[in-house]
Parts: structure tokens; C-alpha cells; sequence
């Protein structure tokens, strides 16, 4: 080994570097190519032969976009889906993590289990008894309907990160509690909660992101008053060609926002992705 | 201490919510696998009809083989790309935090929206990807490949967009199982005079051995459940030739409103993907004790 030395590290360097640079280019075209193409005229999105950078400048796109869809309406239903859902999912699911993570019965293991069995429940399989529910409750087209399923889809994500999180947080703790003569809730809230942040904040940010990029639920639950914008989104894609500058616009406007808060908030999605696998 | 009656208590606001929107649809499902219905609310029950229907048509077998084939070639290609990376990502080298973050951007973005994006991309007439391709020589004509609309490859076109968008969870994973590794063995081998390819096979592979099979069987299960991606870069098309099971379920029960055939083919779906578990993923049952 000795023998190469320093050269052949830096050959080494170098390969590596040139390998990243490929993977870079490679993960990265695909997204930048759908931006750059936003911001061409509508007729240079669908040019033969295609272009990368756009030749022209336009904001024509953004301003099409709106004879297509309902942008302020769609985005607000998908913001009140997103958010409200992820507060009763992170809320409802902590608790009863919490619940399955102190009992420590044989019940309790055989709840997990189904807790994980649900998790991996193909959404397609039940989205049609979903929407059967959601009619039968007359909340059919509404935000609440989005609210409650989503919820309910994303509660078991919820429970499994949340059971790895309390594991960690002491019994002495909540017993502690307990004999300050705080009552379960409040010692819930108060005590646990506060030193499991992290988990939450995980929970909370990975159901956002889930419930915002939901597609088929919206689709099955929703029409006109209560459609998000990936459904929306969908909806360019019955038509012509000639949407497609919109379409490449409204993407990015849809999901720009969240790439940036995801390059940030990256710790807590790095948590939530790899919770149940990895020891941290 | 908390007692049960305190512990129940806590359980069930969350539990009423999986119930009514998770186990009350299966259950809802199994049944309704026993009866056809037809429109005006009659239906009949007809024992295991549906299944046996289910097992004898092609309509059935081929989105399953179909299924399995997309979930084996982009999970086996996200394993790949993703060992590489994170082996390359495991060495410090300058703006290696800076550069991970970018590689992570297609992680959070709507499956939908990369449905979208590679819709546009593999278009055969102005699609760049072609473009490019009579441009480096490697086809002489836009038309010589066409991703979305030949039957051949359509599947495979769409398993290019899931491993773009799902190649940085397989890396970030082995990334965690690498730096979970033993740095003291690591560096003994080397002492002992041990390539890369002698470190690699015999000491980081069986070490993150854990850690891989987890991440690989995760994404089975989410590959196998893909409807947003394929649905929109070809709807299942053409002539099903990329018609995976998620599919077939949603336009057997919303386009031919059968919900008794769609029911079991979820139900034996769902079992599918229940066996799986129940082999690869014993050890998940249960969460790991993190000591802390």
C-alpha cells in the first residue's frame, strides 16, 4: 500500500469526485429540466427538437396555468388536507404509541404487529371502502373527508416512528410524574412529549410531505370543491399537448417549495426514513 | 406508573380513526370478495367465484407478473445505484454534506410530479431524452426508441422514474448501515494489507447485511404498491403491457365498477404482500430496543 502513496489517493480523489459529478448531473437533470422548461414559452416546452436552457425567457406558462386549474383553491384544499391531517395523525398516533409502548402485554406486541401490517396496506386496495365511508358520512367533496382518511392512512407511519422514539424515553420519568401528582394527560404533554421533539417533529414533517403528495385519496374522496392540487395536476394530463407549458409550471410551483424545505428540514426526514431499521 | 385503564384510554382516539378507515375497508373487502354486484345495488353471493376467476384469467396474471418484474428490476437497480453512493458518500471528501443534499431533492417530491416530469423527458417526439440519444449517435432517429408507447419497454420506462425518485431512500439507508460499522476492524484490514474489494465483500457487505435486507424489503413492498407514477406516465398502457396490480384494482372497481372481482384481487394482493412480510421482515415486527 505503501508503495503508491500520495498519488494514488489522489487519483483516487479524483475518480470519486468525477463519479459524483455523473451521479449529480444524472439525479438532478431530471427536476432542473422540468424548472428551465416552466419558464420557456408554451411553444418551446413541446419544440421539436427539444431545448435544455430556454432560448426565451417567459412567465407565460405561470400565467396560463390558471385558465386550467384552480390554483389559489386547489392549493388551499391541498394546505388544509396536508396540515390538518398531519395534526391529528401526529397527535392521535403519539398517544396511542405511547399506550402500546408502556403496556407491556402480549396484547399490546399483537397490536404492533397490525399497527405494521397496516402500514403496508396498499392504498389503491382500500381507497374504493374509503370512499364508500366518507359517502356513507356525507362528507363526500369535502376537506374534512380528506382531513379524517388522511389521518387515518398515515397514523400507522406515525405509530411505528413514535414507538422507537418512546422506547428510549424512561418509565422512571413518567413515575416521577406521577407522584408530583400530575395526571396522566398532563405528564403525557408536559414530561414525555417535551424530550421526544425530535420524534415528533420527525412524525410530523414525514406525514406532512405524505399527505401533500397524496394523489389517489384525493382523487376517490374529492371533485370539485375539495380537489388538491395533485389532482389538479392530473388534469393536464386528458388534454392536449399544448398544456404542457402550464403543466411543467404548475409541477414546479407545486413542488418547489417543497424541495427547499426539505433540503433543510433534511435531519428529521433522514430520521423518519431510516426509524425501525437503523439504530441511531 | 400508568394503569391500563389510563393506557386504553390513550390507545383508542387513534385506534377508532385506523378502524373506521383501515380495518373496517378489508373487512369490508373480504366480504365483498364473495358476492358480484351489479348496478342497481343487486348482488349475489357466489362462494369463491371471484378467486377462481381471479387465478384463471390473464387478467390477473400478467399485471402480477408485471408487478413482480417492476418491483424486481427497480429495487435491484436502486440497491446498486444506492450501494454506490453511499460508499462514495462514506469517504469525507470537501462539500460531501452540501452535494448529499442536492441528491436528495427527488426524495420528497409527489410521486406525481415525477410521473409528470418523466412524462415530458421520454416524450418521443420532443422529449429530450431522445433528442439527446441522435445527438451522442447512440440511435439515429427520434423514433427508433419510443419509452411510453411500446409495448416492449413501457414497463421498464417506468421503472425509470421510481428509481429516480426513491434511489436516494436506498442510499440513505446503506449510508446509516456504513457508518454504523466498526471502524477499528475496518482499519486493521487495511493494516493487513486488504483491497477495496476484499473490504467490501468481506467486511462492510456482511456488516450492513441487516440494514440492506430491511431497505430492500421496504421498498418491495412500497414498489409493489406504485399506482401515481404509472398512472400517470401511461395509465397501465399499452395494451397493459405496463398494468400493474394497484391498477388493475383501481379500474376494475372505478371504470368497470366490479367490486367484487376488484375486492379479491386486493384481498389476494394484500395477502401477497402479508407473506412477504411475514418472511423478510420477522425482525421489523417488532421495533428494535434502542438502548438509551
Amino acid at each position: 500500500m505503501l508503495k503508491f502513496g500520495k498519488n494514488n489517493i489522489r487519483i483516487g480523489r479524483i475518480a470519486v469526485i468525477a463519479v459524483m459529478l455523473f451521479f449529480i448531473v444524472l439525479f438532478l437533470f431530471p427536476y432542473l429540466f422540468l424548472g428551465l422548461s416552466s419558464f420557456k414559452p408554451s411553444y418551446e416546452v413541446i419544440s421539436i427538437p427539444p431545448t435544455f436552457f430556454p432560448k426565451k425567457l417567459s412567465i407565460e406558462n405561470y400565467q396560463e396555468m390558471k385558465n386550467y386549474i384552480n390554483i389559489g383553491k386547489s392549493i388551499f384544499n391541498s394546505v388544509v388536507a396536508a396540515f390538518g391531517s398531519t395534526f391529528i395523525a401526529v397527535l392521535l398516533g403519539s398517544l396511542s404509541a405511547f399506550a402500546l409502548v408502556r403496556s407491556r402485554t402480549k396484547l399490546s406486541a399483537a397490536l404492533i404487529a397490525i399497527v405494521f401490517f397496516l402500514k403496508m396496506i396498499p392504498l389503491a386496495a382500500i381507497a374504493v371502502p374509503i370512499y364508500r365511508i366518507i359517502t356513507y358520512l356525507g362528507l363526500y367533496d369535502t376537506r374534512i373527508a380528506l382531513v379524517l382518511a388522511l389521518s387515518a392512512t398515515n397514523m400507522p407511519l406515525v405509530i411505528w416512528i413514535m414507538i422507537g422514539f418512546f422506547q428510549s424515553v424512561p418509565v422512571s420519568l413518567d413515575e416521577a410524574a406521577c407522584v408530583d401528582g400530575a395526571t396522566p394527560i398532563v405528564t403525557f404533554f408536559r414530561v414525555i412529549l417535551p424530550v421526544s421533539m425530535s420524534g415528533i417533529a420527525t412524525a410530523a414533517i414525514f406525514t406532512l410531505f405524505l399527505a401533500w403528495n397524496d394523489f389517489l385519496l384525493s382523487l376517490m374522496l374529492t371533485s370539485t370543491e375539495a380537489k388538491t392540487f395533485t389532482v389538479s395536476l392530473s388534469e393536464f394530463l386528458g388534454s392536449y399537448q399544448i398544456n404542457l407549458g402550464p403543466m411543467t409550471a404548475a409541477s414546479f410551483l407545486f413542488s418547489f417549495p417543497v424541495i427547499i424545505m426539505a433540503i433543510f428540514l433534511q435531519k428529521y426526514i433522514v430520521q423518519g426514513l431510516t426509524a425501525g431499521a437503523v439504530k441511531e | 406508573m400508568m394503569n391500563k385503564k389510563v393506557l386504553l384510554m390513550f390507545f383508542l382516539p387513534g385506534a377508532l380513526f385506523m378502524l373506521l378507515f383501515l380495518v373496517v375497508p378489508i373487512f369490508q373487502m373480504i366480504i365483498n370478495s364473495f358476492f358480484t354486484y351489479e348496478l342497481g345495488g343487486v348482488h349475489e353471493f357466489v362462494g369463491f367465484a371471484n378467486y377462481q376467476r381471479l387465478f384463471t384469467s390473464k387478467a390477473f396474471l400478467k399485471p402480477l407478473i408485471n408487478t413482480a418484474i417492476y418491483v424486481a428490476v427497480a429495487v435491484s437497480a436502486e440497491l446498486v445505484l444506492g450501494m454506490i453512493l453511499a460508499l462514495l458518500f462514506n469517504n469525507p471528501f470537501p462539500g460531501n454534506t452540501i452535494i448529499r443534499s442536492f441528491l436528495l431533492t427527488p426524495l420528497m417530491i409527489a410521486p406525481i410530479v415525477a410521473g409528470l416530469t418523466w412524462k415530458l423527458i421520454l416524450n418521443t417526439q420532443y422529449g429530450i431524452l431522445n433528442s439527446l440519444l441522435v445527438k451522442i449517435g447512440l440511435i439515429s432517429n427520434v423514433n427508433d426508441i419510443m419509452w411510453l408507447a411500446d409495448p416492449k419497454i413501457a414497463l421498464y420506462s417506468c421503472c425509470i422514474a421510481d428509481i429516480w425518485l426513491t434511489t436516494p431512500f436506498m442510499m440513505l439507508m446503506l449510508l446509516a448501515g456504513l457508518k454504523g460499522l466498526d471502524k477499528n476492524v475496518l482499519e486493521a484490514a487495511s493494516i493487513d494489507g486488504a483491497n477495496a474489494f476484499q473490504k467490501f465483500f468481506q467486511i462492510k457487505l456482511p456488516g450492513i447485511l441487516p440494514v440492506l435486507l430491511t431497505a430492500v424489503s421496504i421498498r418491495v413492498v412500497d414498489a409493489a404498491r406504485t399506482f401515481d407514477i404509472v398512472w400517470v406516465l401511461t395509465q397501465g398502457g399499452p395494451q397493459n403491457s405496463s398494468e400493474l396490480l394497484s391498477i388493475t384494482i383501481y379500474r376494475t372497481l372505478v371504470r368497470y365498477n366490479e367490486v367484487g372481482y376488484a375486492s379479491a384481487i386486493a384481498i389476494v394482493f394484500i395477502l401477497l404482500l402479508l407473506i412477504f412480510a411475514l418472511i423478510f421482515m420477522r425482525d421489523m415486527w417488532k421495533p428494535k430496543r434502542r438502548n438509551a
